[in-house]
Formats: structure tokens, sequence, C-alpha cells
């Protein structure tokens, strides 16, 4: 793979290198593997797509558990199919890196978190959120009981105008108090 | 309500404020093509009967055309406010994004093709929209391109912002932006774009400063990637971080920042110090002095653990640097500053990274411990791991699960059982405390056994090997307890139940530092008070004694990791499967990092190289522990909070063990006398004197005074010390009140926010009935609207008896709206049916009505006014014989109710005079209303061919309103005559 480093002109690499969190290494180590995941045919257009199926493949992403959600989210795919462009697979590398400012990261953690869409977390977000992250297992799955008490707690903690769900600046709120966040909402290739 | 509404409109202040500039958007409603043009012919006439009245306003359109837009402003903001948004933008563009609709002129050309004009009207739209969604379905397409527009508008108000940044400072806020990484690229370009544009009229100067920041910033990119090609370790730092996440992998960033601060000190202290000594020896006028390594001594290789012999007489210690012939160069000012700036330094970069990470761990952090959120949004993105991540969701789920039964936990325990915890605190405490003295005596003890036994053999050039061997008693004693007693106290946590882990870790940490100061207190203690006075050269023996410390300390972490995680491990796995595997002790491990260091620290002065052998130390311990933690620990089961411990282990280091490393540097330099027969300060008082005859020696140098100034008046001067100090208090008391008034000022905000989603969720409440009660009413007037497009639900009839005042006026609002659009339109009539909505509706309606009429009136006269209650009417003619007054006769300034009989029969008679072919006035008025009555009718039919029959006026009414009508009609007649 030793051409991947012209395959990128100066321009664009100054251009991604200005536009992002990445320094000159990660932007050619990106580049690298990404065009690994691409077909043969495809390695010299600019915006060719990789399916979600195989970005999910990388080591980085193969055991996290939103690795479809973030897929989806920096997606800028029509068919909103979680396939990712080089541009969008640095922007998934940038607001994940060490770098990115605490507003980035917990603006991205919001749309991951937000499951339908709709901008705000509401109750059936939040469900799916602890799901994600207990596993869907039957031994390790709260009990309805339990969801219910730890949705009303959250809830409790974080919907500071009592509307019912958490909106993103309650979210950034909760996520500026909780200093492990940074360091934790980190993927490095 | 009544009160509000005069407000609005008789009070000009209200009229020219800023803030309602929204409202101007209301002039573009008469671009706009009524779609209802030929709807309702009786409602025409009613109006046409009205408008009569109204139109005796020849002038003075232009004055309530103005009026009349910014009486929608409350209209407007009403709308607003309520609207759920459809998505989220930034706090800053929402409010500017509004302003930016009337700024269009200075923002850049977009792709839309729609004119300002429908812009401004689809904002209202859909906002009206917004507000009764359930409305005409094909306004949906319609709210689109708004919601479209409004992003154009947001992203123009974003350019604009941008563009008044620096260059740097812009694209720093191009990447902060959270958007794609397409629209960040379409920003720069419509930003360059702007640029270049501007940047044509200023040539060279701005070239130059654009190429020379352009150089600047591909420094700074340079910089930034070869700062990461030489960052340490990053492979290793990902694995261990991929397997056990970030907690433990404070460990290793801890190791790794604890080894550059070596690798400085060394370099510092070999370039400064060393290097000088050496190139000194290797000319050929050697000075016997120097290097005296004597003939006996040989190197028999204990050396290395010991650190005395053959080492004794090379660079290694205190000892063997001289200030004696070394030409050109001053030792002791090089050995004096290297150390104290290198501490400094120190000091100033602990400090430094102390209030960052407290800043942003600990002073926003939750005090909550166990919260839900705490949990849920600490997930571990960098785990790759399958098995991990498959061990981090069971303990999260464990963790999740312990956080809900915790409350219930807490409230079970009974007296007797809280007794018997703190009873076992208490016996723990005092346990650990007691076993911290205790060792710390024994040490003392040892160490005065090892100075009698190491005396009785004065020549060290002699010792045999056995005597070698007994300086290495303390150092293993000190090691050995330092790894046994804190596996010791681990055990303390099965008995103990702290209520959460957090305390648990906390109380070991404690203990821990306790029994690390306590030793190296005593050791420190011994080396400052009894050693100098046996020894010829005491701070190489000191510098030995820290030597055999860190290497011993060095061998006993080994040894530590190989029973501490290896061992434990194989018990474990193979002999009791119920222990499990182990987990890595960060707290410990760490807390053993920072006791290594402070030995180095302290040895700075009696041994300059032991950076040296602190960075050995510290690059294979990270391999070791890098091993031993791959291959026997596993994933720790708390995902604990990393950063606030990593921030008590930056504290931890700077608070006792630095500051006491540096304390105990500063009595040795200031207070204590430098052996006479070694060291670059013997013959000094003590070591800072070298400053002093530096001082003296300056006062030959001619220009060099204000540097004797400086030094006498203040470094030595108490007066300055005091007060330094006393301002530092100063400055620490307000900025302690600050952050005081911060706190109470955070606590009100929260509240504000609370009660504001409380009114939020009222208003919206309020707002949700009213839609429910609007359709049903509405449905009527629906059917006959037809195909309506931009306003569904706005004509709603005044029947609404239930709803309460506010809702009455928001609906009054919207109609008058409706009708304005109507009005100036096409100039049809509205039907309103408000004959049975209550007084105050009707007053309300009529009046703006009323007003509407008036500004219509000059240009379109087909309008007759609808019958109204007796006050509105009543307050419409007022309005319109004070215009008249006011804009054809001056004369008739009587604005009373009586006086305006008189004024309409003058009127007439004006007209008689002036036209000659209308009836005469009767000087009843009774008379001159009927006769009124008929004149106007006849007129309108006369002189409006085209018009709609008329509907005559309101049969309900009563005499009064009659006579009132009548007169108005007259004075219409009059205004179309003249």
């Amino acid at each position: 793979m030793g051409t991947t480093a012209s395959q990128l002109s100066k321009e664009s690499l100054s251009e991604y290198q200005e536009l992002t969190f990445l320094t000159k290494q990660e932007i050619l180590l990106a580049h690298k593997r990404f065009t690994e995941l691409l077909e043969k045919h495809e390695k010299d257009q600019i915006d060719a797509r990789v399916s979600m199926g195989k970005i999910i493949t990388l080591p980085e992403l193969k055991s996290n558990p939103f690795k479809e959600r973030i897929c989806q989210v920096f997606s800028t795919s029509e068919q909103k199919d979680g396939s990712l462009t080089f541009e969008d697979f640095l922007d998934l590398l940038s607001a994940f890196s060490d770098s990115a400012t605490l507003e980035i990261k917990s603006h991205y953690a919001f749309r991951i978190f937000d499951f339908d869409d709709d901008g705000t977390l509401d109750c059936a977000d939040l469900e799916k959120l602890v799901n994600c992250l207990t596993g869907e297992t039957n031994d390790a799955k709260l009990s309805s009981t339990e969801m219910k008490q730890l949705i009303s707690n959250i809830l409790e903690e974080s919907d500071i105008d009592k509307d019912g769900t958490v909106n993103l600046s309650e979210f950034q709120h909760v996520i500026s108090r909780s200093p492990d966040f940074v360091s934790s909402f980190k993927i490095v290739l | 309500m009544t009160s509000y509404r005069n407000g609005g409109f008789f009070n000009p202040a209200y009229h020219d404020t800023e803030t309602l500039e929204i409202d101007r958007r209301a002039s573009s409603k008469t671009h706009h093509t009524n779609p209802y043009d030929n709807q309702d012919p009786t409602w025409w006439g009613d109006r046409a009967s009205n408008d009569d009245a109204i139109g005796r306003v020849p002038q003075g359109g232009w004055q309530e055309e103005s009026w009349r837009g910014r009486e929608n402003i409350p209209m407007d903001a009403i709308s607003i406010r309520p609207r759920s948004p459809p998505r989220h933008h930034g706090p800053n563009h929402s409010i500017s994004g509004m302003d930016s609709e009337y700024n269009q002129s200075r923002s850049i050309p977009l792709p839309s093709s729609s004119g300002n004009m429908t812009m401004r009207w689809r904002g209202i739209a859909m906002r009206r929209m917004s507000m009764f969604p359930d409305a005409d379905h094909t306004q949906t397409a319609f709210t689109e391109d708004a919601i479209w527009n409004e992003m154009q508008n947001e992203q123009q108000n974003l350019l604009e912002e941008l563009a008044a940044l620096s260059t740097r400072d812009r694209i720093k806020a191009i990447r902060d932006l959270p958007m794609s990484f397409k629209e960040k690229k379409h920003i720069r370009k419509e930003l360059e774009l702007q640029s270049s544009r501007k940047s044509r009229q200023f040539t060279c100067l701005a070239d130059c400063s654009e190429k020379l920041s352009l150089f600047s910033r591909k420094c700074g990119y340079h910089v930034k990637s070869a700062k990461q090609t030489l960052e340490l370790w990053q492979g290793a730092m990902k694995s261990i971080g991929g397997k056990f996440g970030t907690s433990v992998l404070t460990y290793f960033v801890f190791l790794k920042w604890l080894l550059m601060f070596n690798i400085f000190s060394f370099l510092v202290n070999f370039g400064f110090v060393t290097i000088p000594l050496l190139v000194y020896k290797h000319t050929p006028n050697i000075s016997q002095n120097v290097n005296n390594v004597p003939q006996n001594v040989t190197f028999r290789g204990l050396e290395i653990l010991t650190g005395v012999g053959y080492f004794k007489y090379t660079v290694m210690y205190y000892g063997s640097y001289s200030n004696g012939a070394l030409v050109g160069y001053n030792m002791q000012l090089a050995y004096f500053f290297t150390i104290a700036v290198y501490m400094v330094l120190c000091g100033i970069s602990l400090i430094y990274s102390m209030s960052v990470n407290f800043k942003n761990n600990y002073v926003l952090a939750d005090s909550a411990s166990n919260s839900a959120w705490q949990l849920l949004c600490t997930w571990d993105f960098s785990v790759t791991n399958e098995k991990a991540v498959k061990q981090r969701r069971n303990n999260l789920c464990v963790q999740l699960k312990e956080s809900l039964s915790e409350t219930a936990q807490q409230e079970r325990l009974t007296v007797s059982e809280k007794l018997k915890h703190y009873g076992i605190h208490f016996g723990c405490w005092l346990l650990s405390t007691s076993l911290a003295f205790g060792c710390a005596a024994g040490i003392y003890f040892l160490c005065k056994y090892e100075h009698k036994v190491l005396l009785q053999t004065t020549n060290t050039a002699n010792w045999s090997l056995l005597d070698e061997a007994k300086t290495l008693l303390v150092p293993f004693v000190v090691s050995l307890i330092n790894l046994v007693i804190p596996l010791f106290y681990s055990l303390f946590n099965k008995f103990e139940h702290y209520s959460t882990h957090r305390k648990q870790i906390y109380a070991l940490l404690i203990r821990n530092v306790f029994l690390k100061m306590s030793i190296l207190s005593v050791l420190c203690y011994y080396w400052m008070n009894k050693v100098p006075a046996k020894d010829p050269c005491w701070e190489s023996t000191v510098g030995q004694s820290l030597y055999r410390l860190v290497l011993f300390d060095f061998l006993f972490l080994m040894l530590g990791s190989f029973f501490g995680e290896f061992l434990s491990n194989v018990i474990g796995t193979k002999l009791i499967p119920r222990m499990g595997v182990p987990e890595f002790d960060v707290a410990r491990n760490v807390l053993e990092l920072i006791y290594s260091q402070t030995l180095a620290w302290i040895g700075i002065y009696f041994s300059p190289l032991l950076p040296a052998m602190q960075i050995l130390k510290f690059l294979i311990l990270f391999y070791l522990k890098k091993v031993s933690l791959t291959h026997n620990c596993q994933p720790p089961r708390r995902s604990g909070r990393a950063a606030q411990m990593q921030t008590i282990f930056i504290f931890l280091l700077f608070f006792p063990f630095f500051v006491g490393a540096l304390s105990i540097v500063a009595y040795t330099a200031w207070s204590l006398t430098p052996s006479e027969g070694c060291g670059p300060f013997r013959g000094l008082n003590n070591s800072f004197t070298a400053v002093d005859v530096w001082i003296d020696d300056l006062k030959n140098v001619t220009g060099s005074q204000w540097v004797i100034e400086i030094y006498s008046n203040v470094i030595l001067s108490e007066i300055f010390y005091f007060l330094i100090t006393l301002i530092i208090l100063v400055i620490i008391y307000i900025l302690w009140q600050v952050t005081n008034g911060r706190k109470e000022l955070i606590r009100r905000l929260r509240q504000q926010i609370v009660n504001e989603g409380k009114d939020k969720s009222f208003l919206l409440e309020r707002l949700q009935d009213l839609q429910k009660s609007l359709p049903n009413k509405t449905t009527k007037q629906k059917k006959q609207k037809g195909s309506m497009k931009q306003h569904s639900d706005d004509h709603s009839s005044g029947d609404q008896s239930n709803s309460n005042a506010m809702v009455q006026a928001l609906l009054a609002r919207q109609q008058l709206e409706e009708e304005e659009k109507r009005y100036s339109i096409g100039g049809v009539p509205v039907p309103s049916e408000m004959s049975n909505s209550s007084p105050l509706m009707q007053a309300m309606l009529a009046r703006q009505l009323a007003d509407q009429e008036n500004e219509d009136q000059y240009p379109m006269r087909d309008e007759n006014p609808s019958s109204s209650s007796a006050l509105a009417q009543a307050m419409a003619a007022r309005n319109r014989v004070e215009d008249e007054e006011n804009n054809q006769y001056d004369v008739f300034n009587r604005s009373s109710a009586v006086t305006q009989a008189m004024q309409a029969r003058r009127r007439a008679e004006d007209t008689d005079d002036d036209m000659g072919d209308l009836p005469h006035p009767v000087s009843n008025v009774m008379m001159q209303v009927m006769q009124a009555r008929q004149q106007a009718q006849e007129d309108d039919r006369i002189q409006w061919m085209t018009a709609p029959p008329q509907n005559p006026g309101p049969s309900g009414s009563s005499a009064l309103i009659q006579a009132m009508l009548a007169r108005q009609e007259a004075q219409n007649e009059y205004d179309d005559g003249y």
C-alpha cells in the first residue's frame, strides 16, 4: 500500500487537516485503512462508498455496541444505509479523536444515542441505549421494573425542564458533569 | 386584555421599539393574492355598509399602515414562542436567525430563487403551521420550504459570524462546528469566496498577512504531527486501553508523564553540571583531587546494588563535583541553579496540570457517585477487545442494578449495624495508623544500628563484601514494608463495608500515603540530622542511601508485580477459583510510582544523576507492567472515575510528596553546612551562600548594580514576601467570594430553568386545548372557505365563550390578521359572526376591524363595516371622526360623543354647500339619521354599480347604533363626494 500516500493530494490533505482534528499521520493512516476496504476498481474514485457491513468489520468498531448507529450518524448517504465515504470516515475519526472538543463529542454522542433521530432522547431511546450497553441476552437484561426505575432516575437527573425527554442541551449539561466522557468517547485507528 | 391592547395602540413608544421589528414582515402581505376573492357575497354587503363609514379618511392611510404593521407584533410573538422547534440549532443562531431575515442585503447569494418577500411570508406560515399542526395538509410542502429557508438563514448568519473572525479563529471555529465534512467544506468555500471578494480591495498587506498566517498554520500542523510521531508507546497504550479501558490506562499515562519529568531532569543536570566536570577532567592539567579514585578501590560488582565503593568516586554523587579549578565556570552556581530551576519547573508543571485537571474533573463534576448517567455516558468507546466488551457489559449491568438498589440498602441499616460498621472502621484506621508508626519507628532504629555498625570501619575503602552487604539492610526492609503493608491494607477491604466504592479507594489511598510519608520522613530526619554530624562527606553518603533505596524499590516493584499479580493469578485460576483472576490495582501501583519519584526528587541534590536511573527504571517498569497486566489481570469490574482518580494522583504527587521533597532539598540548601571535604560547596556555611558570594563578586562589575538592588531589596527582604503573601491572601479571598456568588447564581438559574420548563408545559397544554377546541368550532367556516391555503384556522369566529380571555385575544388577533390580508388584497369583506361572542371579545375585535378599515378605506372604498356591538361602532366612529378632524377640518377639535352629532350635522351642511346635490341637513338628529341612511344606500347604488347588493344595517341593534351608523354613512358620503 505504498501508493496510498500519493493518492491524497497535498491540497486535500491540508484541507483535511484544517477541517478535522486529525493530524497528518492519522489522516494518512485513515486513508490507508479506508482504501483497504474498497474494491479494486473503486480505489481511484474520490467519493467511493464503503458499505456499513464492511466498515463495522474494522477491529476498532467490531465489538462496539453502537457500531451501526455510529455509521448511520456519520453517513451522508442518500439512502440512509450507513455507508461512508472517505470524508465521512474522517468525520467519524475526527469526532472520536483525542483533540476533539467536548462540544463536538457530546453532540455526536447525543445523535448516536438518539435512535429514532427525532432530536430528543425520549423513553424509548433511553431504553434502547441501556439495552445496547448491557447487551440483549436475557440474563444481562434489566427487568422491566428495573428499566422503568432506571429511566425515571435518568430523567430526574437530567431532564431539567421536566418535559419527559432529554434534549441536546440537557444532555450536554450531563456530559459536562461527567469528566470521564471525553477520555472514553474515543476511537483511535 | 383591553388595557394591554390600548397600550399597544396608543403608546407611541410601543410602536417604535426595535424589538418588534420582526413584524415588518406584515407589509409583505399586500403582495399576496387572495384565494377567497369571490366568497360569501353576503359578507360583502355587510362590509360595504361599514366601509362607507370608514372610507372618510382621504389621507393618513400611510400612518395607519405602519400602525397596522406593528400591531401584529404580539400575535407573531405569541405564535413563535410556543412552537416546538423542528430541529435543534445552536443557542446563538436561534435568535439571530430571525434577524437575518431582515439583513438580506448583506448576505451571500444563495441558491434559493425565491425572493425575500415569499421567504418572510413562509416564515410566518411555518410558525402558524407549527402552532396548528392539524391544519390543511397542503401546507406541508410549504412548511418544508419554510424550514429550508430558515436553515439557509441560519447558515448565512453563521457565515457572517465566521467572516468577522480572524483566519486562525475562523479555522478553529469551522472545525468546532458539529457538521459533516461536506457542510464544513461548503462553508469554508463560501467564506473564501467572500474574503477573496473583499480582499481585492486591500492588496499587498492583506496578501502578506494571509501568507504569514498560512505559513504559521502549516508550521502548527507540522509541529503537531511531529509531536505525534515522537509520542511514546502509542501502540502499546492503544492495546492496553482497548483491553482494559481508560481507568487502567491512567496508570500508564501517569508513568509516561513521570518519565518525561525525569528525562527533563536528567538532560538539565547532565548538561549543566556533569558535562562541564567531565570536560574539565579530561583536559591535560588534571588536579588530582577531582579524579581521586584511590588505587585500592576496584569495581567488585556489588557496587551496582549498594552504590558505594567505586561509585563513590564517580560523577554519580555530590561529592565528586568540585568548584576547584574549573576555569570560567562557576560550579557552585550551576549546581545550585540547575536544581532550583528544575524544582521550580516541576512545581509549576504540577500545579498547572493539577489545576486544569481539577477544573475539568471536579468543579463541574456531579457529586452523585453512582448516578445512572455517569454509568451510561462513560461507556468506553476505545475498548475494542470482544471479550472485554462482553465483560464490560456485564459489569455495567451489575452496576446499574446496584445503583438502583443502593438507596434502599442504605435505609435498611439499623443502628446496631451502623455502630458495628463504625467500630470496624475505627479499628481498621487504628490498626493501619499504628502499623505505619511501628514501621517508621522500626526503620529509625534500624538506621541507627546501621550507622553504628558502619562507623566501626571508618575507612570505607577497606570495606569487606560483608560490610558492604550490610548497607543493603535498610533499603531492603523499607522496600519490604512498602510491598507488604499495602497488601495488608488491601485485606482490610474484606472486613470494612464502605457505602461506596469511592470511599473505599480513598480510605486505602490515605492509609498508604500515610505509611509512605511516615517512612520517608523518618529517613529524611535521619539523613538530615544524624548523618551530617558523623560523616566527612555526608552528602555522598545520603546519595548512596537514596541510590540503594531507588534500586531496591525497583526490585521490589518487579517482585510486587510477580507476587501481586502473577501469584494471585495462579492462585485464582488454579488453586482457589473463588478468588478469581486479579484486577490491576491502579491506586496501589500509582502510589508506588509516586513514592519512587519522591525518592528521585529528594536525591537530586545528593546524586545529580539519579534521574538517569529513574529513567531506566520507568522504561523497564512500563513493559514489565504491560506484560504482567495482559497475562495476569482482568479488566476492572467497576468503571471507576478514571479522570477524577487521575486528578487525585496528581494532587497526591504534588501535595505531600513533591512539597515534602522540595522542603527537604530547600532545608538542605539553606540550613545545613556542606561537608568540608567534598562537593562544590565546600567551605561555605550553606549552599545558598554561593549566591551571596556571587552577588558580592558582581559588585565589582559595573552595570550590574540593578541585580544587586533586586537581590538585596526583593529576594532578601521580608517585607517583599510579606506583601506578596498579603496580596495572594486578598486575591484568594476575593476569588472565594466570587465562587460563592457564582454558586448562588447557578442555583438560581437552575431554579429559573425549572420554572421556565413549567411555564412551557403550561403554555403547551393551553395550546393543545385550544387546538382541540378550534377545529370543532370552525368546521362550518372551513367548508365555506373551500380551498383555503394559508390560514385555515385563523378565521375562527368569535364564539369561544368557553375559552378564557387570553385565548380569545389570541384568536381575535389571528382573525384580524386574516382580515387585514383580505382587505389589502382584494378588498373583500370578511365574514365575521360576532353577534354571539362575549362583549369584551366583540369590543376588541371590532376595534381592530375598525382600525383596519381605516387603513384600507383610502385606496379602496368598497368595504362596509360589519355589524358589531355598540361599543365597537362607537369607537370606530370616534377614531374616524378624529382622523377627519385632523386631516381636513382643523377647526373641529371636539371629541366627545355628544359633539359628534353636531359635527356630523355641520359636515352635512358643508357637503350641501359644496356639492349641492345632497339632501339638506335636518335639525333634528333623528331626522338626520333617517335621511342619511337613505342617502347612503342610494349613493352606494349609484357610485358602485358593480358592488353586490348591500345588506342593510343590523336589524337587531338599538336605536343608538342606528344613529351612529347613519351618521357615519353620511360622513362617508361626504368624503366620497368630496
